[in-house]
């Protein structure tokens, strides 16, 4: 008789951590805020191509119907790729558009969510960042703006375009409240070497370049074996280097500034 | 006549929309995205390229989307 009062004791106490549990994921999974999150698997693959290369890479974040700020999956183009720049192809942003229409997923839930990242310790988006993000998604109703520092610190701004209107700085989580899937480095890597082609800085942006421009970036360069050296470090070292020839003006003056950004 | 829609513009759109007979591309832009500049997009029929002056047919598929999306640190 006990015993029998013991295990359904036991039972309900269990019952009981149960749904304690369920109060708490319920809690986690709807904040009063708005949260950018990622399943630990998208999250996994946006790590893997940050860590892939030597450059910077983008995509787009793939959401729930019902939740159109939690990032399922991370999606990449085809894109022209530097230490410090990415530039999708258009026709592949239209292809990426073209399919996921296909899979039967709206706009709002794979093309609302920009994802790139830096090659530093910074995830403060630069000028042309700012730029794409109001050129490009400015008449959205919403939008998100994520970067990914390789440092590993992020930033992400939400952008509402109608109402009232307005930024909003949320929080990034990587949910582990769900189920997920494992990684899949080869199909990470086969995405990775059909996507990101490394490329030099004039080219990822030579569409914008003025006629004569690269000549007269050419009269200024460094000698090539320099710019290898500087390619071959890792990106830390790399970037200290950066920093410290930024904080060095005495060693231009602003007449031989020729690109500014 | 019937197309489908395929952009990202206000609550972003992919869905059929109807069209007078003899519409053109640059005539369908310029409904649709009055607040756009058309440089700033790649506009496809049928996933290829058309001109401003391609006549849009029943059953088309039209993907309009945003070109140049560029990062930096």
């Amino acid at each position: 008789m006990n015993q029998k009062k013991t295990q359904q004791s036991t039972r309900k106490n269990k019952s009981d951590n149960q749904q304690n549990q369920e109060q708490k994921r319920r809690e986690f999974v709807q904040p009063s805020e708005p949260v950018l999150r990622f399943l630990p698997t998208a999250w996994a693959k946006l790590l893997y191509f940050r860590d892939r290369g030597q450059t910077e890479i983008g995509g787009f974040g793939i959401t729930k119907t019902d939740d159109l700020l939690y990032v399922e999956d991370f999606v990449t183009v085809k894109q022209a790729a530097t230490g410090a720049s990415i530039s999708f192809d258009d026709e592949a942003v239209a292809d990426l558009f073209d399919s996921q229409v296909d899979a039967g997923r709206k706009p709002e839930q794979f093309a609302r969510i920009w994802l790139h990242s830096h090659p530093g310790n910074s995830p403060q988006p630069s000028s042309i960042d700012e730029e794409t993000f109001r050129r490009v998604f400015g008449n959205c109703q919403w939008a998100v703006m994520f970067v990914l520092a390789l440092g590993g610190k992020s930033y992400a701004r939400l952008r509402f375009n109608v109402g009232p209107g307005g930024p909003l700085i949320v929080p990034v989580v990587v949910d582990y409240t769900q189920s997920f899937g494992p990684s899949d480095y080869e199909a990470w890597e086969a995405e990775y070497q059909a996507n990101i082609k490394h490329t030099s800085w004039s080219k990822t942006f030579g569409s914008q370049i003025e006629p004569g421009f690269e000549e007269n970036v050419s009269n200024y360069s460094v000698p090539d074996d320099w710019l290898e050296e500087l390619e071959a470090m890792e990106p830390s070292e790399r970037q200290c280097i950066l920093d410290e020839l930024a904080d060095r003006p005495d060693l231009w003056s602003e007449s031989e500034v020729i690109c500014e950004y | 006549m019937k197309i489908l829609f395929i952009n990202n513009e206000g609550g972003g759109f992919a869905d059929y929309v109807n069209l007078d007979g003899g519409t053109t591309v640059e005539k369908f832009f310029s409904e649709k995205m009055a607040h756009g500049k058309a440089e700033d997009y790649l506009i496809r029929v049928n996933r290829q390229p058309v001109s401003r002056d391609y006549v849009l047919h029943e059953g088309d598929r039209v993907t309009i989307t945003p070109t140049k999306i560029e990062g930096a640190e």
